[in-house]
């Protein structure tokens, strides 16, 4: 009788929870999948339409195109920003006066809405006006100012030059408190017995931030592949639709052709992906950590 | 003397009391315009509530919002009285029924009857009118007289054949450093819908499918205009940035002065007065392959009622109020705002030819009548753009417009 009594107190507990859960992930799902079956459009109207919308998508040779390119895109920024990140942490991780004050530049850009940094940049690689071009000739870097967004490649590493400068601080500031969280005692006794300074990163940092480093990773990865604001604003899908990605594409259907149902079932997909991905991810980082 | 001042206090009463009545009777309504027409549509609801006791608000809504936000409207039963937005739309928005039918209101009123043919064409379904026009823009040519003189060439006597614009500019980008001939913008399919097809079209070409057995991009002026871009261009007569720039920079590099001649729209004039006061400039119609072809590209917003409006009689009245003399003089000529009505193109406040010049552009200006047009034209992913650089960038006209027609139908049959 108790027993069943405490279960249904759990119940209670946790119902607001289960609540939120329904309102705002579940039914929000459910209606996504149920558009994705239909042919409704944005203009009104939705007649079920099976799994035509799929069998679509199946064919469109854009939507694959678009895939390709943001898994290209999640694949280049992610060790980067994951790279650059540990970096930063190891040099700001003491809380000294000139490495709070790294730090706290590092991680400015956070803070500042990604529509707004991209606009920034995609002025700062301007042909003509740009400083970015006008920083590199001086350099010697360039002998004359490039088109960073004519060819495809190009301006996908002027995106990632842009996120990296917007993103990296994020991770900066998870790495930095796992770092400062390593006992002080391991470091010193390392330190006793003659382990050099990458030595001890190499053999008690990074393995103590394996955790971290998966969050990290995760956090970036999924962020990257519903990469949009950036590319929207810096490349425009250009040149000649080299640069769209998933959800670019999936916007450009729902909300520039007025195709709900085919840009639901869009979603769909790139959802199960990433929830594959995801899984995976973590299957082989937990089974690497096991061994 | 008590009678008096009780006959002087019922007066006081009845009169308050009426007062109250009429402000009970004045009506509050709302309007929804989209960003790029607020500037015009504020100007002509100012004087509207100057003049009227019913007042409208103005909501300025996103440009890339407007459709979402009315189809929400719309199916949530939670609409403005009146709505203005990109006249592109208005064939889609027939279609899906958002629209009130304003056929019998709008024919009787004699002044729709001087309004832009392009504008009465687009509001038109299946022999219904469902508005009018409002605030326009309309696409026109412009050069840069400084550099024509500069260029040893006329600077009173702009360009009137794609052939003269090719000569032109080339004398102009002759001048050397970063001055070029011409200026478009190679990433931006809506800039070159509104400047580039104009061109096709005075050529005597038919640009986009109404229906799936229509035939798009016909005529020869498709190809003659795309390969004398594409000359342009492999000549240098254009700077590099111009295939990137996805409308950015639409105008900017007009205004820096260092470049000859671009298709604009008529909102660059007060633009170009305002920010660079000192540049000599010149305006004149989009032209064609020979002497005499001229077009333009209607833009700018319509107006109508949302299927839904609380007060449509009253928003009938504002449409009417702005086709009349006093909100197409008063309300836009007055501010340097073109009127919708061909027949006032030359009016007592455009003093500067170069406004009559884009007014005039109005009446002698299409637009297209097509379904889906994001998905053939306005999409950075659309066959449109992708003709425009496939044929300019990498020189392939004939295959680049081969594909673009595949395209089109096929969305054209959706």
């Amino acid at each position: 009788m108790n027993a069943v009594r405490s279960r249904y107190i759990g119940l209670l507990y946790v119902a607001p929870a289960i609540v939120f859960v329904a309102v705002f992930v579940a039914y929000p799902l459910g209606r996504l999948v149920w558009l994705s079956l239909t042919n409704a459009s944005l203009l009104g109207g939705a007649r079920f339409d099976g799994i035509n919308n799929y069998i679509r998508a199946w064919k469109d040779a854009t939507f694959w195109t678009s895939l390709g390119f943001t898994i290209k895109y999640t694949l280049y920024i992610t060790p980067i920003l994951m790279g650059l990140g540990f970096l930063a942490a190891l040099l700001t991780a003491e809380n000294t006066p000139l490495k709070k004050l790294t730090r706290g530049v590092i991680f400015l850009p956070v803070v500042i809405g990604l529509g707004t940094s991209s606009l920034l940049w995609w002025w700062l690689f301007d042909q003509q006006v740009g400083l970015f071009n006008r920083a590199l000739i001086d350099l010697h870097v360039l002998s004359e100012p490039i088109v960073w967004f004519t060819h495809a490649e190009v301006a996908l590493w002027a995106v990632i030059i842009s996120v990296v400068w917007k993103v990296v601080g994020f991770g900066m500031i998870l790495f930095v408190s796992n770092i400062q969280g390593i006992d002080r005692e391991i470091n010193e006794a390392a330190m006793i017995d003659g382990a050099s300074y990458w030595q001890r990163v190499g053999r008690i940092v990074l393995p103590l931030s394996y955790r971290t480093i998966l969050l990290a990773t995760l956090i970036s990865a999924i962020g990257s592949m519903l990469a949009f604001e950036q590319f929207y604003i810096m490349t425009a899908g250009g040149p000649q639709g080299h640069t769209f990605t998933s959800v670019y594409w999936i916007y450009q259907n729902s909300f520039v052709f007025f195709k709900l149902g085919y840009g639901s079932a869009l979603s769909v997909i790139l959802t199960l992906i990433i929830v594959l991905g995801t899984a995976m991810q973590i299957f082989l980082t937990r089974r690497r950590e096991r061994t | 003397m008590r009678l008096a001042r009780l006959a002087g206090a019922f007066a006081l009463g009845v009169s308050v009391l009426a007062a109250g009545s009429l402000a009970a009777s004045a009506a509050e309504l709302t309007m929804w315009v989209r960003a790029s027409g607020a500037n015009a549509a504020q100007h002509l609801v100012d004087l509207w509530n100057t003049k009227h006791d019913d007042k409208i608000t103005l909501t300025v809504i996103p440009d890339d919002q407007m459709v979402t936000k009315l189809a929400t409207g719309v199916a949530a039963g939670d609409v403005p009285d009146i709505i203005s937005f990109d006249l592109i739309y208005m064939p889609d928005f027939m279609k899906a029924g958002f629209l009130e039918d304003l056929t019998d209101f709008l024919n009787a009123d004699p002044n729709q009857a001087k309004v832009a043919q392009a504008y009465k064409d687009l509001a038109s379904y299946e022999g219904k009118l469902y508005g009018t026009g409002f605030t326009p823009d309309v696409s026109i040519l412009m050069w840069n007289k400084d550099l024509f003189k500069k260029a040893g060439l006329d600077p009173e006597k702009g360009p009137t054949t794609l052939a003269e614009v090719h000569e032109d500019a080339k004398k102009i980008r002759a001048l050397g450093g970063d001055i070029y001939g011409f200026w478009f913008s190679g990433a931006c399919p809506g800039c070159n819908i509104f400047t580039m097809s104009p061109l096709m079209v005075a050529s005597g070409a038919k640009i986009l499918p109404k229906t799936a057995e229509d035939e798009p991009l016909q005529g020869p002026g498709v190809e003659e205009v795309l390969q004398f871009y594409r000359d342009m261009w492999s000549e240098g007569l254009i700077p590099a940035s111009a295939e990137a720039d996805n409308g950015q920079n639409f105008v900017g590099n007009f205004k820096t002065g260092k470049i000859g001649i671009q298709g604009a729209g008529g909102f660059l004039i007060s633009d170009l007065k305002r920010d660079v006061p000192d540049m000599n400039f010149g305006v004149t119609f989009l032209p064609g392959i020979n002497a005499g072809q001229k077009s333009s590209f209607v833009g700018g917003d319509v107006v109508a009622v949302p299927k839904g409006s609380k007060n449509l009689d009253i928003a009938k009245q504002f449409i009417a109020w702005q086709l009349s003399d006093e909100g197409q003089l008063e309300g836009l000529a007055k501010n340097n705002i073109l009127p919708s009505r061909a027949d006032l193109s030359k009016n007592q406040y455009f003093t500067d030819p170069r406004v009559v010049t884009t007014a005039e552009a109005i009446g002698l200006g299409y637009v297209p009548w097509v379904f889906h047009f994001n998905d053939m034209v306005n999409s950075n992913s659309s066959p449109w753009i992708q003709m425009i650089q496939t044929a300019v960038f990498q020189g392939d006209v004939k295959g680049a417009v081969a594909t673009a027609k595949d395209a089109m139908k096929s969305i054209a049959s959706e």
